[in-house]
């Protein structure tokens, strides 16, 4: 039976570390042709060798300057004293912040960008989801001005340099708000009428009002906000959606303290009032219509990759799993050879293949509009992205929790990290407008639904 | 009169731009210090390129010491090595593709230290475009 009882966990106890008999020579023998993480479905016809490689060197960063002080991740949410110099070495050192920037302004600007992004997500997920969060979410908000053929080149010009220079620069994309919630992202039906969020134009200024709440880095961690706003409260008229940048440091801009929450620890959530925020009038993205038009690319990018979180959180359950049932003898045979448990480690793989599967085809389908005869801003993609991002945001958890079903106390306790992805994923499920848009919008994709 | 690509001539244009560039001066400071930071380009043949042909770019502190066509490449220190075919390196000259791009999407494989590569990924950016910042003849056309 597998472990239900604390007592047999000592404080500290890893898993090679004595708990369990060694049957290290026999997994070895068995690790030569069992598969790997990177056996599960990434198309190689589509993701590149060297987008992979990159893939692997931040999962060699994550696991040699990472994972040492994981752990210690939890108990930093206020502070960030750990996190800050990590999201550095990521966002700074290794570029990530400068990987869609163009090349006048400093930065790589990498093609495919959805897939280049899975790829990082789902590196960085297998790591810490929340890390993950906050690396991706610091250019996630700017992606209507990086990307062509909408790239804004003169707001590029102006940030370029900050996002892509060395020192540690931070954007966040404030979304969400405390009144309508969801409402913001479900442009669909809600049409932005909900939103409180202002932005006046007062000669060459915008004059930003309003109050977000929960953005991935907006604890004290962003240089630079994305306000999603209205110029006209009530309306919804695509033309008053509008997207303006507003530095962190502008009078009027204040950040409350962050949220202490189940995980996501690295990732700071706060809220930020704009009290008559101004800030230059070519600090709006596009202007009337094309805001909204281009902001649809991002909200897809936020799915997909979520999915691709997802695949990167599973993976390392897999990962946890694998040894722990290779390791742990029960009845005479090691725990993954009981029937009851095969079970539980083949929907562990089913779950990592199909939401691969399915979330590599949409990011191809994103990256290649040649192909597949959509623009990536087209609001069927963010309608049909919800069904995937409802999908892995389901998985994953069911994988989690059947992982610490299998593990018992083990899986329950902090020394094996299950217990954290568990705590991390959920609010996966919860972010961009929750299980309940996800699943309106995809049977309104599929569907065609009238009212809802 | 612009030089044939490739041939010894394009070169050493190609190095002067590289070392008239501030931007691959600045970016590049730390590259080559303390790992090999040599290149070698293997340009395959097709497209009016008869044999392969490797282009070899010794580059260390934001400076090219040398750039010169080389016979074999095991005779030289090298960190990197990218392999791609004269049609597809042609584009990357004349301005109509990135070579960046190029590397993501698999056009080109570059091999070597993945992390050297994203640590000094504006190097590499510089580097890619002054290839095509200035004149060259072709091959086959």
């Amino acid at each position: 039976m597998p472990a239900t009882g604390r007592s047999l966990l000592r404080s500290g106890d890893q898993m090679d570390a004595g708990v369990f008999p060694d049957h290290s020579e026999a997994v070895a023998k068995q690790g030569s042709k069992m598969p790997t993480i990177d056996d599960f479905i990434r198309p190689r016809e589509w993701v590149s060798d060297f987008v992979s490689e990159m893939g692997k060197v931040l999962r060699r960063w994550g696991e040699e300057r990472y994972v040492p002080m994981r752990r210690q991740v939890d108990e930093d949410w206020r502070e960030h004293k750990i996190v800050e110099p990590l999201l550095k070495e990521v966002l700074v050192d290794l570029g990530i912040n400068a990987a869609f920037f163009p090349a006048e302004a400093g930065g790589t600007e990498m093609p495919e960008p959805m897939t280049v992004c899975a790829v990082m997500a789902e590196e960085l997920a297998r790591i810490d989801s929340g890390f993950a969060t906050a690396c991706l979410c610091s250019v996630w908000g700017l992606m209507p001005i990086l990307l062509t053929p909408h790239r804004n080149m003169d707001l590029c010009m102006e940030f370029g340099p900050r996002f892509c220079g060395d020192e540690l620069y931070v954007g966040c994309h404030a979304m969400t708000e405390s009144d309508s919630g969801a409402d913001v992202e479900n442009f669909g039906r809600m049409k932005g009428r909900t939103i409180r969020t202002t932005a006046r134009l007062d000669g060459n200024e915008w004059v930003i009002n309003g109050h977000k709440v929960w953005p991935s880095n907006s604890g004290k961690a962003a240089d630079l906000f994305v306000v999603v706003c209205t110029t006209r409260k009530g309306s919804t008229d695509p033309n008053d959606f509008a997207l303006v940048l507003a530095p962190a440091d502008s009078t009027g801009v204040s950040v409350g303290n962050p949220y202490q929450k189940a995980g996501m620890a690295a990732d700071l959530n706060s809220d930020i009032w704009f009290d008559e925020v101004r800030v230059p009038k070519r600090y709006r993205f596009h202007g009337p219509g094309d805001d909204l038009k281009y902001w649809k690319r991002a909200i897809t990018m936020g799915n997909i990759g979520s999915a691709a979180m997802c695949v990167g959180i599973m993976k390392s359950v897999y990962e946890i799993v694998k040894k722990f049932t290779s390791q742990r003898v029960v009845a005479g045979k090691t725990l993954k050879e009981h029937s009851m448990v095969a079970d539980m480690l083949s929907e562990v793989a089913v779950c990592i293949e199909s939401t691969s599967a399915w979330m590599w085809q949409y990011a191809r389908e994103l990256d290649h509009p040649e192909i597949y005869g959509w623009d990536p801003w087209d609001e069927r993609f963010v309608l049909k992205s919800r069904g995937l991002a409802l999908y892995a945001s389901t998985v994953v958890e069911r994988v989690c929790s059947r992982a610490m079903d299998f593990m018992g106390s083990y899986g329950y306790s902090r020394e094996f990290d299950v217990e954290k992805h568990w705590r991390d994923q959920k609010v996966i499920g919860i972010w961009m407008g929750g299980k309940g848009l996800k699943t309106l919008e995809n049977a309104r994709y599929w569907y065609d639904l009238e009212t809802l | 009169m612009a030089a044939l690509y490739p041939s010894q001539e394009w070169c050493d244009e190609w190095k002067k731009a590289i070392n008239s560039s501030r931007a691959i001066k600045e970016a590049g400071k730390n590259w080559g210090v303390g790992f090999n930071g040599n290149l070698v380009f293997e340009i395959q043949p097709g497209g009016g390129l008869e044999t392969t042909t490797h282009v070899f770019v010794a580059a260390s502190g934001g400076e090219c010491t040398e750039c010169r066509i080389i016979g074999d490449p095991s005779k030289v220190a090298f960190g990197f090595h990218v392999k791609g075919s004269y049609p597809d390196f042609k584009e990357v000259v004349k301005g109509n593709k990135d070579f960046i791009a190029g590397v993501v999407t698999g056009v080109f494989k570059l091999e070597g230290p993945m992390l050297k590569i994203m640590s000094h990924a504006k190097f590499v950016r510089a580097v890619a475009n002054s290839i095509s910042s200035f004149e060259a003849e072709y091959l086959g056309e």
